[in-house]
C-alpha cells in the first residue's frame, strides 16, 4: 500500500557534512577523505582541525566522482583528480560553446 | 519488475572471469563516458553499464544474480527475494537502476547476525530533475522508493513508498538535498541511512544558467530594436514588460537585477536581444525592403574598410 508523506531536506550549502558524514555518504573510511583533502584533491581546509572540516554539495559530488574513477580503473588518486578536473573543463567549454550557438 | 541481462549489457559470456568482466566494463565505460562520447544514448548506456557492473563486478552479488537468473530471459517478470534492502526510483525516470539496488545488501548478509549486531542503513544517492521555474518558487516533487516485502502467502512483492519531497526555493544545479533517515533501513535496530538528491535542471533551450544568473534570448523586430519599444517577455518568474532602448543591436544584453534564481543575493536575469528580420515574402514586404535600401544610406560593412 502506497502512502505519502511530505519530507523536507536540507541543502548541504545550509547544513554542511562533517568528515564522518561525507565518508559515510561515499561509503569510504574517513581516512580516504583525510588523505584526499591533505593532498589538495578535495575541498576542506587543511589548516583547520579535522573535526571542523565541513563539506558542501560540490565536495560530495567530487568525492563520489573521484572514488568511481579510482575504483573503476584502479587509478592513482592524482590521476583520478586530473580526470575529474579535465571532465569539468570539458563540461564548462561545452556549455560555453552551447551558449555561443554551436552544437 | 523486468529481469535484465547484465552479461549482455557488458557484452561478456556468462562464464566470463572476473578479470574479463572488469576489462569489458572499463572498455565500455570509457567508450560511453558522457563527457567524451558522441553517441546520442551515452548517458543511458553509461547507466546500464554501471548498473550491470555494480552487480557482476562483485563476486557475491554476481552469485546471487546468477542464482536468480537461472532459466530467465531479459524482459521477463521477476520478483526479488526479501531482505535485499530497499530499492528506489523516481517519477520521471531519473533513476531506474532499481534492480541493481536490490543487490546492494547482498554482501551484507554474510555478516554476523548476533543480537549485538547493529548497522546503520546505507545512504542512497540520486538526482532529481526540476524545471527552472520550480527553482524560482520551490516545488514539491514525488519520489517513489520501492521496498521489497513479503505478503501473507510468503511471496515477495515490492511496495512503493512515495515521498513528497519539498525542494526549496532558490536551488541551483549540482546542489545536494539531504533527506535524513530516508535511505536504506538499518540492521539490528540501527537508524536508516540518508537520501541525497542532487538537483538537476531539465533542459530548456530558452534559458542558460550560470550560477544564479539566467540568460534568455529575446527576439525583437528591427523597428523595435531601432526605435525602442516596450515589449512583453515571458521569463521564469512570469511575464515582464521590458523597455528595449532605441538603437539596440543583436547581442545587446538587458540586465534585470534580482530576477535570476532567488537567493542571498538573488541572481540577475539577462535578456539577450536578437534582431529577427521579417521575411520578404510578399510584394509589400519586398517594397519596404527596397525602399530602405534606396532611402537609407547604410553600409553594414563600413568598418571592414570596404
Amino acid at each position: 500500500m502506497a502512502h505519502s508523506e511530505i519530507v523536507s531536506g536540507v541543502l548541504l550549502e545550509d547544513v554542511a557534512l562533517s568528515l564522518e558524514e561525507l565518508a559515510r555518504a561515499c561509503d569510504v573510511e574517513p581516512g580516504w577523505v583525510v588523505r584526499h583533502v591533505q593532498a589538495g584533491l578535495l575541498g576542506g581546509e587543511v589548516s583547520v582541525q579535522v573535526e571542523s572540516w565541513r563539506f558542501f554539495s560540490g565536495d560530495l559530488q567530487r568525492a563520489r566522482r573521484l572514488l568511481s574513477i579510482e575504483r573503476d580503473f584502479e587509478a592513482n588518486e592524482e590521476l583520478a583528480a586530473l580526470v575529474v578536473d579535465l571532465a569539468d573543463e570539458v563540461r564548462r567549454l561545452k556549455a560555453r560553446l552551447h551558449a555561443l550557438g554551436a552544437q | 519488475m523486468e529481469y535484465k541481462d547484465y552479461y549482455q549489457a557488458l557484452g561478456v559470456d556468462k562464464n566470463a572471469s572476473a578479470e574479463d568482466i572488469k576489462k569489458a566494463y572499463r572498455k565500455l565505460v570509457r567508450k560511453y563516458h558522457p563527457d567524451v562520447s558522441k553517441a546520442a544514448d551515452a548517458d543511458q548506456k553509461t547507466k546500464e553499464i554501471n548498473e550491470a557492473y555494480g552487480v557482476l563486478g562483485d563476486a557475491e552479488k554476481r552469485a546471487a544474480y546468477d542464482e536468480l537468473g537461472r532459466g530467465r530471459r531479459a524482459g521477463q517478470e521477476f520478483h526479488p527475494p526479501p531482505d535485499w534492502g530497499a530499492g528506489f526510483d523516481f517519477e520521471g525516470g531519473e533513476a531506474e537502476d532499481f534492480f541493481s539496488d536490490l543487490f546492494a545488501h547482498v554482501g551484507r548478509r554474510a555478516r554476523p547476525a548476533g543480537g549485538a549486531y547493529r548497522m546503520r542503513g546505507e545512504d542512497i544517492h540520486a538526482s532529481i530533475g526540476i524545471d527552472l521555474a520550480d527553482a524560482y518558487r520551490g516545488v514539491t516533487r514525488t519520489v517513489t522508493l520501492r521496498v521489497p516485502e513479503r505478503d501473507e502467502h510468503g511471496r515477495v512483492l515490492t511496495r512503493d513508498r512515495t515521498l513528497d519531497v519539498a525542494i526549496p526555493k532558490g536551488v541551483v544545479p549540482g546542489q545536494q538535498l539531504r533527506l535524513s533517515g530516508q535511505g536504506h533501513p538499518g540492521a539490528g535496530g540501527a537508524g536508516a541511512g540518508d537520501l541525497f538528491l542532487e538537483i538537476a535542471f531539465n533542459p530548456d533551450p530558452r534559458y542558460r544558467i550560470e550560477g544564479r544568473n539566467v540568460f534568455e534570448t529575446v527576439p525583437v523586430a528591427p523597428w523595435e530594436a531601432a526605435l525602442g519599444a516596450q515589449i512583453d517577455v515571458p521569463t521564469p518568474s512570469g511575464q515582464v514588460e521590458v523597455s528595449v532602448p532605441a538603437g539596440s543591436q543583436s547581442g545587446r544584453k538587458l540586465r534585470l537585477k534580482g530576477r535570476g534564481i532567488p537567493g542571498q543575493p538573488a541572481g540577475d536575469l539577462y535578456l539577450m536581444l536578437e534582431v529577427v528580420l521579417p521575411p520578404a515574402a510578399s510584394d509589400k514586404a519586398r517594397e519596404l525592403y527596397l525602399a530602405m535600401a534606396r532611402d537609407m544610406a547604410f553600409n553594414p560593412r563600413q568598418r571592414m574598410g570596404a
